[in-house]
């Protein structure tokens, strides 16, 4: 007997707002987080335009209530922010978040905290502040951190699949909870910018300049962004004993990989089709009964093209409504599957979808077309988010109202 | 939770001995002086086409052949899935694009060792080389990442029996990680001989690399190892005694008394400052039961429980422990069905894994 999984909180945090009400008004408005760099310190700040938290370290540590907050990196503190709210938004107890778990994704842990005391770091007869970062290249150090902090002890996990991963954080939740292991998963992810994604994403040449256009047919990259997002998973059993009223229920997951190339995705859109089509299988849900889908959508012209494709193969002409969000947010990476997956979560709660901006010329490779103004009033039952990453990864989450 | 079946049907392990040949078992051993253990390597062209070889890097390389060979062992072409998990990654690469972006200001960069530093860069390598479109995923979890994949994939054995799923570890003695952990006395700072750590155990741990994959199936087949019953993670205990408790209450659930285990298989890890509860636990639980260490053969890394579990299956398979594993003069049984691995990571991440013998 498996348990069903239902979402009863969740936190966010991006260049667009600092919290849950932030983010819902900037998507609402249609404002970007989109601008050139003032915080991170880069040679790239006016070239590389981005979606950046316009906040420095020491108003984070603030927000995330940690005193000095000694040794924590902007991953970690964005993810604190983030998984707070979430644990207020579900309103768990301290018992229960000791019984709970911990399932966080990211692509560079702190990289941007040990890029910044390199040099310091390996030199063994320095001395001082910086030596609070010595551990930062390890990319599970801000999940144990952050468990430690807010007091979760019932399972610890961190997931890195590139640009899937938050999305595989929260699928490993929901299997946890579905054979009974937790009654509580909190999964997301965190993600700062660095000077080693920046050049790491500029070298690969799929970064715009410009701000991004997903799926338009003069698209040439992504933006990067930072953000954090945590989802509270709770077990059936749980939301029933406590007479909780869930936001909505996960219902589905599929993960498959387009074992096509170590960095792009196949023109033929597998790896996109065979995620959709595993999540739908795994919810007992029809192609028809999708409402929405949240597309990876990074802009780049081999993401696009290829998730189109799995998208239009799919659905046929008949494709739901889908947008990508990320001109709004940027590529968050590792956050992006769990920040994609509140803004699905919004739009449920409020019956809105977002408009996919910045689109005006259609591919023609395919004949569907993203939505590009505000819908509202719009009543969702099913909705699908796409997250899709380097070395093939792909992965599917599918929503449902309740 | 119910007691997925899952059974070893293939393994394929690179580490600081000589392990990538599966029919020997320990029969030469290496003793480094170094504090710094490295993978002992077959000829990758055995196992690796030219063209790809090239390509590689040397951590790369070493995952790659290692589960290679483990398909090969376990007669499986494309698996069904594949799960990988590591602790810093290829961090070798990661410092390499780190450093150039660094000396030449963010300019005039190439994309290969940032590309090669990506964690999950070996699961999609082995999944492309393979064409496996199933299932993916890699954990970065420090010590818990190979617990969490191994988790993983007896939660999906459970639902599906007759998946053959691929999980695979990988961790590389990187200098960068050796001389920031040196700040937190993560390391031994007087050069050390890897094989007398338990003598006089001083402060901090050696460290090793390695890379382990193993076929994992709810159906035995002719190649099967051994069988792994359960898996239990804590994070942070407080006492050697609320370890214990969890210990026996494992076993309990498992209907296994503490006498039924005929060897317990423990990851102490020679650092003086951080082995303390599995010292104390020594004296609480499995006094009389037979014991062995592993760290002095493959160092300390994050998911080192790999060898742990390499070593595990190899002697319930050959019913045999060899003498430089032996950590206590107890007579070791002749038939050896049950074996308990217990192992910890830097006194947080403790774990204990069940395995039993298949005949």
């Amino acid at each position: 007997m498996t348990q069903r999984v239902f979402i009863t909180g969740f936190g966010v945090i991006t260049s667009i707002g600092n919290n849950t009400a932030a983010n819902f008004q900037s998507l609402v408005h249609q404002r970007c987080g989109f601008g050139e760099l003032s915080i991170l310190d880069t040679i790239h700040q006016s070239d590389i335009p981005s979606c950046e938290i316009k906040l420095h370290d020491e108003e984070l540590k603030k927000m995330a209530d940690v005193g000095a907050g000694i040794g924590y990196t902007r991953t970690a503190l964005l993810g604190l922010i983030a998984l707070r709210e979430a644990i207020h938004s579900s309103g768990l107890t301290k018992k229960e978040l000791q019984l709970s778990g911990l399932l966080s994704a990211t692509t560079t842990g702190g990289i941007r905290e040990f890029e910044r005391h390199y040099y310091d770091l390996i030199d063994l007869s320095k001395e001082g502040s910086f030596a609070q970062y010595a551990d930062t290249a390890n990319p599970g150090e801000h999940c144990e951190r952050l468990a430690d902090e807010v007091g979760i002890k019932g399972y610890i996990g961190t997931i890195s699949t590139a640009c899937s991963s938050s999305a595989n954080a929260i699928i490993e939740g929901a299997q946890l909870i579905r054979n009974g292991l937790l009654n509580v998963a909190i999964c997301g992810g965190s993600e700062a910018l660095s000077k080693f994604t920046i050049n790491g994403f500029n070298s690969l040449m799929i970064v715009d300049s410009e701000h991004c256009r997903p799926f338009d047919n003069t698209r040439k990259g992504l933006n990067l962004g930072e953000g954090a997002a945590y989802i509270v998973l709770e077990s059936e059993e749980s939301v029933m004993r406590k007479s909780k009223t869930p936001i909505a229920e996960l219902k589905g997951f599929g993960n498959a990989n387009d074992a096509y190339h170590q960095t792009a995705s196949s023109p033929e859109g597998t790896g996109a089709l065979d995620a959709m089509k595993l999540a739908l299988s795994s919810a007992n849900v029809s192609p028809s009964d999708i409402d929405y889908i949240n597309a990876h959508g990074t802009a780049t012209e081999n993401n696009d093209l290829s998730e189109g494709i799995g998208i239009q193969k799919l659905f046929g002409e008949k494709a739901p409504s889908f947008s990508s969000t990320k001109p709004y947010t940027g590529h968050t990476l590792a956050a992006a599957g769990s920040i994609e997956a509140v803004y699905c979560l919004l739009g449920l709660q409020h019956q809105m979808i977002w408009p996919n901006l910045n689109f005006q010329h259609q591919m023609p490779e395919v004949s569907i077309a993203p939505v590009r103004e505000l819908k509202q009033q719009v009543r969702m039952k099913h909705l699908l988010s796409n997250s899709f990453g380097f070395g093939g990864n792909t992965s599917s989450l599918l929503l449902a109202s309740v | 939770m119910e007691s997925a079946r899952c059974y070893i049907n293939g393994i394929g392990i690179l580490s600081p001995q000589r392990t990538f040949v599966n029919t020997e078992f320990l029969e030469e051993v290496t003793n480094y002086n170094t504090n710094i253990l490295t993978c002992i390597t077959p000829d990758f062209k055995t196992y690796i086409s030219p063209v790809q070889l090239r390509r590689l890097s040397r951590m790369l390389r070493i995952g790659m052949t290692a589960a290679t060979i483990c398909l090969k062992d376990a007669g499986i072409q494309v698996p069904d899935g594949i799960v990988t998990s590591t602790g810093y990654g290829f961090l070798d690469e990661t410092e390499k694009f780190l450093k150039e972006l660094l000396e030449r200001k963010e300019t005039q960069l190439t994309p290969t060792y940032f590309i090669q530093g990506t964690y999950n860069a070996l699961a999609g390598l082995v999944a492309l080389s393979v064409k496996c479109t199933g299932y993916n995923n890699t954990y970065v979890s420090k010590g818990f990442a190979f617990e969490n994949a191994l988790h993983d994939c007896m939660l999906r054995l459970l639902a599906n029996n007759d998946l053959n799923l691929l999980l695979g570890s990988y961790d590389e003695s990187a200098g960068v990680q050796y001389i920031a952990g040196l700040r937190e006395r993560q390391f031994k700072k007087e050069p050390t001989n890897s094989l007398d750590i338990f003598k006089n155990k001083t402060v901090g741990c050696i460290q090793g690399e390695g890379s382990a994959f193993f076929d994992l199936s709810g159906q035995p087949s002719p190649s099967t190892w051994c069988s792994v019953e359960g898996l239990k993670l804590f994070y942070l205990p407080e006492s050697a005694e609320e370890l214990g408790e969890g210990i026996s209450s494992f076993l309990k659930k498992h209907n296994i008394s503490e006498t039924d285990i005929d060897v317990v298989i423990s990851g102490m890890s020679g650092d003086s400052s951080r082995d303390q509860v599995f010292e104390q636990l020594e004296k609480i639980l499995f006094i009389q039961t037979p014991r062995v260490y592993f760290k002095h053969l493959c160092g300390e890394y994050c998911t080192a429980t790999s060898f742990g579990m390499w070593l595990a299956s190899s002697i319930l398979k050959k019913q045999f422990v060899p003498e430089v594993v032996k950590a206590s003069s107890t007579r070791f049984p002749d038939q050896i069905q049950t074996v308990l691995l217990i192992n910890h990571y830097l006194n947080r991440n403790y774990s204990i894994l069940l395995l039993k013998r298949y005949s």
